[in-house]
């Protein structure tokens, strides 16, 4: 079996946002809307007269245990058996309850005004039903052994990709040593996504 | 890692505290109003108030989350049971089947009543469907199992009720929401809205002196609800000022509210209930105080859901 999972090195991350508009291109993001997949926050710290910036991206964290899918009235939003979250649009009625419960912020909502101006930004738009939209792992990728595109395009190289069910992958490594954890481990969603401290 | 940021949601505003108070209330109305005509005394007029009225303001509370769902057709799969087999621990599965069925059925139980109201019978265009046959079929099909549909609205309404907080309590990342006293607390809630709603109802326009022992056993019972929600939000308090900052500073936000601490805490809830144990304790010379007690009550149930959904904090890591 497969069990994909995202380790974040924010060591490495500069906050050149180019995951971000990778992403954007490759699924269409309503970026008029400032509305993205992954979102990259830059925050600064002051220590004396020292200024530090801190960059954190963010994505939905494909949990095993996803809020966002047990609220979904419609089953719109699934879990595939490679463990990534998925959402069909053609289900989704857009009630925005899978917002209200993810503990991520990865939810956002993509208007029938957001399809029409998708057309005209991206020429020909992969959708055309409105629904509640969230980072898939770029599972149309990863079916032609693609890495997502925010992975390949991170210059970097702070976004690793890889199978948790495979003991030899890096990806697997950082998790089982302790050394990448995920985000907010206490809600009980048990996130795939991984974050290596900020040293 | 250690950056924290606290935010409260903008996804669902004012309009899905309007959406989860009607639907309560209404819901309750129809569940007390058809069970205090099987059981306590049979009261037509009562009927007709508590399911009309339940099912406008079940309707209108749809159709304001209806208006702002992204993609409305999808919504049509709701509409079948296969809906909370597909996903039964979407509480808006549940919900949509309760509403539809509370309806379904105090409609059904109050059918052959309405043909039995002037008031209805003469109503424009109401009145022509009323007097029809297929409406005198389908009445008499309600009436025969009166005692089934009953049951049926009695059920779906409590579910309604219930279901607006149980929605509320599935969001784990709020502490104020994600915890075992708030789907009580929206239950006794939309009951006590619901029996000032059918108080005011008794007072304004039935206004029968026979109705007498039947309004003191609502006020009765709604002084107990009213003190099971004071106990209830202190108990609510008690868990969110410790454990986490997401919790404490909800509670902040609404004892920081003058809308939480003077319009539901304590004209919403202290207020009415003070003037309801005087009512029952002393009683008043007219109806006034229990007229205003009793929209005091509808207001504060509004409010309670109003400052609910913009107090959630959610605590994001970044």
């Amino acid at each position: 079996m497969t069990h994909y999972a995202m380790v974040i090195d924010l060591n490495t991350c500069v906050g050149c946002n180019a995951c971000m508009a990778a992403c954007a291109l490759e699924n269409q993001t309503p970026v008029w809307a400032d509305r993205f997949r992954t979102y990259v926050h830059d925050r600064e710290s002051f220590s004396g007269n020292e200024v530090h910036r801190h960059f954190m991206p963010r994505l939905c964290n494909h949990c095993d245990n996803p809020p966002c899918m047990s609220v979904c009235p419609t089953g719109a939003t699934s879990k595939l058996s490679t463990g990534v979250v998925m959402v069909d649009e053609n289900l989704c009625m857009g009630c925005q309850a899978c917002a209200m419960a993810c503990p991520y912020g990865a939810r956002y909502e993509v208007t029938y005004k957001d399809i029409k101006l998708g057309k005209e930004f991206y020429g020909v738009l992969k959708r055309n039903a409105p629904s509640m939209d969230k980072c898939s792992f770029c599972n149309h990728r990863l079916v032609n052994n693609e890495l997502p595109a925010c992975v390949s395009t991170c210059v970097g190289s702070s976004r690793l990709f890889g199978d948790l069910d495979n003991d030899m992958d890096p990806v697997t490594k950082l998790v089982k040593s302790g050394k990448a954890v995920p985000l907010m481990a206490h809600l009980g969603t048990r996130p795939n996504v991984y974050y290596i401290p900020a040293r | 890692m250690e950056t924290v940021t606290f935010a409260t949601q903008n996804v669902w505003t004012w309009w899905f505290a309007i959406y989860l108070f009607l639907g309560g209330m209404g819901a309750a109305s129809i569940s007390l109003a058809i069970a205090t005509d099987r059981f306590l005394k049979p009261h037509k007029t009562l009927v007709l108030w508590g399911v009309v009225g339940g099912v406008m303001m079940l309707n209108l509370g749809s159709m304001i989350l209806f208006i702002h769902l992204l993609h409305h057709t999808a919504v049509l799969v709701l509409f079948t049971p296969f809906a909370i087999i597909n996903q039964p621990g979407a509480w808006i599965a549940w919900g949509t089947q309760f509403i539809m069925w509370v309806q379904i059925a105090g409609l059904l139980y109050a059918m052959s009543y309405l043909r039995e109201s002037t008031f209805w019978l003469n109503f424009p265009l109401a009145g022509t469907v009323i007097k029809s046959t297929a409406f005198a079929r389908i009445a008499d099909f309600g009436a025969r199992f009166r005692g089934l549909f009953a049951w049926l609205a009695m059920l779906a309404g409590f579910g309604t009720a219930a279901y607006t907080g149980l929605l509320l309590q599935s969001f784990p990342a709020v502490t104020l929401w994600h915890n075992p006293a708030v789907p009580v607390l929206f239950t006794v809630s939309a009951f006590s809205t619901a029996l000032a709603y059918l108080m005011l109802v008794m007072l304004v326009f039935i206004r029968n002196r026979e109705d007498h022992a039947l309004q003191v056993l609502f006020e009765r019972t709604d002084v107990l609800l009213l003190a099971l929600e004071l106990f209830i939000i202190y108990t609510l308090f008690n868990f969110t000022l410790s454990g986490s900052e997401s919790g404490y500073r909800s509670a902040t936000l609404l004892w920081e509210s003058p809308m939480w601490v003077v319009g539901f805490l304590g004209l919403g809830l202290l207020l009415p209930f003070l003037v309801e144990l005087r009512s029952l304790l002393k009683g008043w010379s007219g109806s006034a105080p229990m007229v205003i007690a009793c929209i005091l009550i509808l207001n504060g149930g509004y409010i309670l859901r109003h400052m609910f959904m913009y107090s959630g904090v959610y605590a994001f890591p970044w």
